[in-house]
Formats: structure tokens, sequence, C-alpha cells
């Protein structure tokens, strides 16, 4: 069975990118779809582990699923990742630490919200100690499940990579200086009780 | 060699080496619940230590509003001696609610410091003598609603209450 050309592109095809370098060094393509090309390839995660998902984000790193054939590498530091995944539930505490975790990190950045308790809360939305992940950082990507399956984890890296490249987010982010496509979000609650004196 | 102590011979030593300052002593499920006044809590304390009672395995706060008290439960255990090891002790004091103020027992385990730490940001019970008594896992502005107390209600919210915005 032959997949459509756009598919052949984001899982990766020798033929492809050789024909995509030629057309590269010949200078047939625009420096943008460079940068986009290079952000799709290059998704590193930071190590926030938030909650119980970070179990199926590890296995989605092992030998069976391995992520790393879309060039996505869990990385220590934040300032040389460009890419969250939020597993599971934000405590509030946690809030002030992924909204620093993730002003820490360099232009352009992704956020994917993963499970059931980043959705909505989940087990816990009805608790008072957390809050929703997407009004703490913008989030690109919702994987619904509790938890999700590895399997869907590569696929939202897949979805994520195809989002960048088909709106050529990254290179607008950097052309631009700030992200046009969607509204900035900042938090409205003081997650990080720097509000009050 | 010494023979294996009872599960009797262990309240009687208790009762012996606690004389005067246990209310009630009784075979809880799981524990032996030991009841002592909130005065006398750091005696009864050095005592069981002394006994061979070396660590805690957590601690916890009953609320009871309709008596109005909160009380205050120490589940000891030892880790050297083989015969106490297999049992648990609940030693249990009884304070008033509107009042909830409780002698520290952190100079006698130290192990107390961080769950009492903890009894104090949900139940709002106060550690004379601790250490460092502030709010462990929540903001303080959550510990000041004492959220594990009956009389704090949950606001109920509809699951469809807060849909995420389309971009």
């Amino acid at each position: 069975m032959k997949g459509s050309s756009i598919d052949r592109v984001y899982v990766g095809n020798l033929n492809i990118a050789a024909r995509r370098a030629r057309d590269l060094l010949l200078g047939k393509l625009k420096l943008g779809e460079i940068v986009d090309w290079a952000t799709t390839f290059s998704l590193w995660p930071v190590h926030l582990l938030t909650s119980c998902c970070g179990a199926e984000f590890a296995a989605t790193w092992s030998p069976r699923f391995d992520a790393e054939q879309y060039g996505a590498l869990p990385w220590v530091g934040p300032r040389q990742t460009n890419f969250i995944v939020i597993e599971g539930t934000v405590t509030r505490k946690m809030a002030c630490a992924l909204r620093i975790t993730y002003e820490q990190m360099p232009n352009p950045k992704f956020v994917i919200a993963m499970g059931a308790c980043a959705l909505d809360g989940g087990l816990f939305y009805n608790s008072y100690n957390i809050v929703r992940p997407w009004e703490v950082v913008p989030v690109d990507i919702y994987i619904p499940g509790c938890p999700p399956p590895p399997e869907a984890l590569a696929r939202a890296i897949l979805e994520l990579r195809k989002k960048i490249r088909e709106k050529n987010i990254a290179s607008k982010w950097l052309i631009e200086g700030w992200r046009n496509d969607r509204d900035y979000v900042s938090p409205k609650e003081d997650v990080c009780r720097w509000w009050r004196p | 060699m010494v023979e294996a102590l009872s599960l009797d011979n262990i309240i009687n030593s208790i009762k012996l080496n606690l004389e005067g300052l246990v209310k009630s002593i009784s075979i809880s499920k799981g524990y032996i619940e030991v009841v002592v006044d909130a005065s006398h809590i750091v005696e009864a304390a050095l005592k069981l230590k002394s006994m061979g009672y070396d660590h805690v395995k957590s601690i916890t706060a009953i609320d009871y509003p309709k008596e109005s008290k909160i009380r205050v439960v120490y589940h000891a255990s030892s880790y050297i001696n083989e015969d106490l090891a297999k049992t648990i002790i609940g030693l249990t004091a009884d304070i008033p609610r509107d009042n909830p103020v409780i002698d520290s027992l952190s100079q006698v385990w130290r192990s107390v410091e961080f769950q009492e730490r903890e009894v104090y940001e949900f139940f709002g019970v106060i550690f004379r003598e601790h250490p460092d008594l502030r709010p462990l896992l929540v903001i303080p502005e959550l510990a000041e609603k004492k959220v594990l107390r009956k009389d704090f209600i949950v606001k109920e919210e509809s699951i469809y209450e807060g849909i995420p915005h389309k971009y």
C-alpha cells in the first residue's frame, strides 16, 4: 500500500529527503521552509513529569515505540528544548513550575497536553488544588485518554509536525517575532504568587 | 533465646511504661490505639521511644464537627526491635476544634517534621515548638481554608464548564 505523499514526508522517506536536500542546495527552497523542516525533525521535549502519564511518556521513548525516530529526544535543560508534554494533572504549585519552564524555552516552542486530567481535570475535575493547563500555557495538541497509550503520543508528535509544516508556524514565529495564528495565553490566576507583595 | 512477645504482652508493657498517662488502650483494626491526654503527648512519646518504637509511619487527623474536636493520630512502629516491628501504635490525642493546638513531637521523632506540616496545612492544627511550620504541598491561600475539614465544601463544577477555546 502506498500512502499519500504527505504522509511519507512526515515519517521520513529517504528518496524524498534526498530530493529536498537537492532542492535546498540548488536554492529552490526558501529559508523559512528549511526552518520548518528542521524544527519538525528536532522537537525535543523537556523533562517535566507532572503526573502518572509520565510512565506512558517513558514508554514512548522505549525501544518498542521508539519516538526518537521522529527526531524527538527528551532533554533535561529547558534552554535546549522547544517542546513540553504536559503529562496529566497540574496542581497549583506545579503550574508555577510549568509556566517558568515554558518561559525559559527559546522560541519557537510547542505544547502537547496529554491525558484526561490535562484536558479538563479528569479524575480531579472537582478538586480545589488543580488548574487547567490551557489556562497557564498555550496548548497545541490535546490527547484524550486515561492514560493515552504510547502510540497516541507518537501520533500527536506526528500531528504537531504536520501542523508546523502546513502552517509554517516555526518560520513565521521567527520572522514576525511572535506567534500570530493563536492568542497569547497568560495565566489569569496568580500561579507563582508573585502579584501580591 | 528470648521468646517472641505476644500482643497482650506488648499491651501490658505499654500500660506499665505509660502508667498514669493512658486514658484508654484497645486493639483497633490493624494497630493498638493508645489514647492520651493532649498535654501529656510528648511525655508519652518519649516513653514509647525508650520502649523501642523508633519511627513514625504516618500522622493523620480526624475531624469530628458534632463533638467539636479534632483527633490527631501518630502511627509509630519499630525498625530495630523485631517483635515490636510487627505492631503499630496509634498514639492518639483529642484537641478542641476551635483552638487546635498540640505540642509537636519533632523533638522526639525527627521524621515527624514533614508530616506535621501536612496535617497543619490540611486541618489547621498548630504544632507548638515545631521548627518550621509552613504549608508543604498546597499554597498558603489554600492552607488557610483548611481543606480537609468536614465543613469545607468543594464547589460543584459542571464537566462542560471549561471547554478549551478554539484557535
